[in-house]
């Protein structure tokens, strides 16, 4: 046996259920004297320490990537999905209107949107909360979007330490899309309809606002009117 | 009528006399369910004689999450993506068996790009899952090189993957009435130049392994599957190939536009664990020229005919799907009716399932150690016996 080369195929024709099936049989091991079963033996370990070796003095064949230390040359194709964020238009406005379709798309509930009344339109955008801990990244929320105002980021490195930093809120503002404010001539009105947001605030049960070294992330100023009165207001500087 | 329900109790209870001139029992080892050759977590309790073996029993279930129940909650659009956690290996066949099922029973029509596009990438994922059970084959049975090769050949199909799809694993790309995205503008100039690429590799894989006399020891002989077993024992795919039985539905039933392309199926003359391992191997060449003959010709024309938003119907009533994925055939019964946007009741006819009892009978008198390369060449992905 041994010497056997996996490229010693036989074509031939079977039939299955009445059906030609054209098939190529693999091969199988010829009978050899010991003497030559003991060469051939030989020369196979012979040929795959030559081949290992073989990489192992051309190190212009090695692939491996040194990540972390690539970092800074690092490209993901545009398309990856790794990081769920809010696009914003050439004013910086959000485009999200708050219709709740990504959050109806959604196949595992994490996405909640909440809405308030707005100053410029009946209703608008308050919270875009999306819980990263429970997302599958299947891309159905940015898909259902009708105007744009989702996209997946190639922002691979999710590690945290605490669990409670993978929920965000995703939008900078609380307020109406740019479809609305861009009606709105006067620049002061439309600044004062814009309300911050910072990404770990909110009524969310397990978010980060309590967590001591978020403190100053926290931009939000005042008491959110969405909170429970007894909980401490996001960031805690209320 | 009565049936006598046999517990894994009832299995393990009397350890019998050892056949053997001295005065041994037989014993009971646990494979798994932490072992590096379960590929997930499966068990084994072997009923063992000394070393050599007298049962296999497989305790699946470790990685049971309910994907079928939870199926029932989701719209036709949303459980595609749970099927990429089933055969993660085979993500895209398994997100095309599901759709394809829904497109047939609700009617959708998809056109040529659609139809191209998904079997390229199949076909790719096809090449990508061998290169990993190569690799993974050689780390099972103590050589750890392949296992990085192996890996290293996965990694240029995952780049086109990346792309493309914008996901490495879990690609939900294939859905009902279309794909999530229309193939990057450098696809088809990639793709052929990975093929390029892959074509000497595994040419490699013979010096590497296939060659090699130790490999073939632990292979040759082993494990013997006798066609009209196989086939009583429901196995599909590779496994069924290798006993001689020519069953790929992409020659018998051909989906996507098999039918236009021109390849053979790879089929063994013995049924042991060398046949297998060669026809996957095969396998790996013939799908290399079926993405070679499709490339360069494909049809201009939407990538999706179905709007995200738009609502799909299916009927009342029980549909049957089935695609020939990289481990086996995978059906898909749906019974709709009942609720609106999603199925009553979603059923995997899973190709691991089958092919895992094919070691309760292939391993029975042989050594512990060939338990190893018996599971290794059925290419078991857990997941997908436990959904």
């Amino acid at each position: 046996m041994a010497r056997v080369k996996l490229t010693d195929t036989r074509k031939e024709t079977r039939t299955l259920a009445g059906r030609p099936v054209p098939v190529v049989v693999t091969p199988r091991f010829a009978r050899r004297g010991r003497l030559a079963v003991f060469a051939d033996a030989l020369a196979s370990l012979l040929a795959g320490m030559r081949l290992t070796f073989g990489y192992l003095v051309r190190p212009s064949t090695v692939v491996t990537r040194q990540y972390p230390e690539n970092r800074a040359t690092l490209k993901l194709p545009a398309r990856f999905r790794a990081r769920l964020r809010l696009t914003l238009d050439e004013h910086g406005y959000q485009r999200c209107t708050a219709c709740r379709l990504c959050e109806r798309a959604c196949p595992n509930a994490s996405i909640r949107i909440l809405t308030r009344p707005g100053a410029l339109s009946k209703h608008e955008l308050d919270r875009y909360i999306w819980r990263m801990d429970s997302c599958v990244f299947c891309n159905a929320c940015v898909q259902s979007c009708p105007f744009g105002a989702l996209e997946m980021t190639a922002e691979f490195e999710h590690a945290v330490f605490d669990r409670r930093l993978l929920i965000f809120t995703l939008n900078r503002y609380a307020g109406p899309p740019a479809s609305v404010l861009l009606k709105e001539p006067d620049e002061a009105k439309r600044a004062a309809a814009m309300e911050p947001r910072d990404p770990y605030g909110g009524p969310v049960p397990l978010n980060g606002t309590d967590l001591p070294y978020l403190k100053a992330l926290a931009v939000a100023p005042r008491p959110d009117p969405v909170r429970h009165a007894a909980a401490p207001a996001p960031g805690g500087q209320a | 009528m009565t049936v006598n329900v046999k517990t894994l109790n009832d299995i393990i209870a009397p350890p019998g006399a050892a056949a053997s001139a001295l005065a041994t029992e037989e014993y009971f080892v646990n494979m798994g369910p932490q072992h590096p050759i379960a590929h997930g977590s499966l068990r084994l309790v072997v009923r063992l004689d000394g070393e050599t073996v007298r049962e296999v029993i497989p305790v699946p279930g470790f990685v049971h999450r309910g994907i079928e129940k939870m199926a029932e909650h989701l719209s036709w659009r949303q459980l595609i993506h749970l099927t990429d956690r089933t055969d993660y290996l085979s993500a895209l066949m398994n997100n095309w068996a599901v759709a394809r099922t829904i497109e047939q029973a609700a009617g959708l029509a998809t056109n040529d790009r659609i139809e191209t596009v998904r079997t390229i990438v199949a076909e790719l994922q096809r090449l990508q899952s061998h290169a990993l059970w190569w690799g993974v084959l050689g780390m099972d049975l103590g050589a750890f090189t392949p296992f990085l090769y192996g890996f290293r050949e996965r990694e240029v199909i995952s780049e086109i993957f990346e792309d493309t799809i914008g996901a490495r694993l879990t690609m939900n790309y294939i859905q009902p009435g279309g794909l999530m995205y229309d193939i990057h503008p450098d696809f088809a100039q990639k793709t052929k130049r990975v093929l390029a690429y892959l074509k000497p590799k595994i040419d490699e894989y013979g010096t590497l392994l296939s060659g090699n006399v130790i490999l073939q020891e632990r292979l040759r002989n082993i494990g013997v599957l006798p066609a009209a077993r196989a086939i009583a024992l429901g196995c599909t795919g590779p496994v069924l190939r290798a006993s001689g039985v020519p069953c790929d539905l992409r020659k018998v039933e051909p989906y996507g536009v098999y039918a236009s392309a021109e390849f053979d199926v790879p089929v063994g003359s013995k049924g042991d664990c060398w046949d297998r391992y060669c026809v996957r191997i095969e396998e790996m060449r013939q799908s290399i020229r079926i993405v070679e003959q499709l490339i360069d010709h494909i049809p201009e024309g939407p990538h999706t005919t179905v709007k995200f938003g738009a609502r799909i119907k299916v009927p009342e009533g029980i549909h049957y799907g089935q695609i020939e994925t990289a481990r086996g055939i995978l059906g898909v019964t749906i019974v709709a009716g009942g609720k609106a946007d999603a199925p009553y009741r979603l059923h995997f006819r899973s190709p691991n399932f089958n092919n895992l009892w094919a070691v309760t009978e292939l391993a029975r008198g042989w050594r512990i150690a060939d338990i190893i390369a018996i599971q290794s060449t059925l290419d078991l992905v857990v997941p997908d016996i436990d959904r």
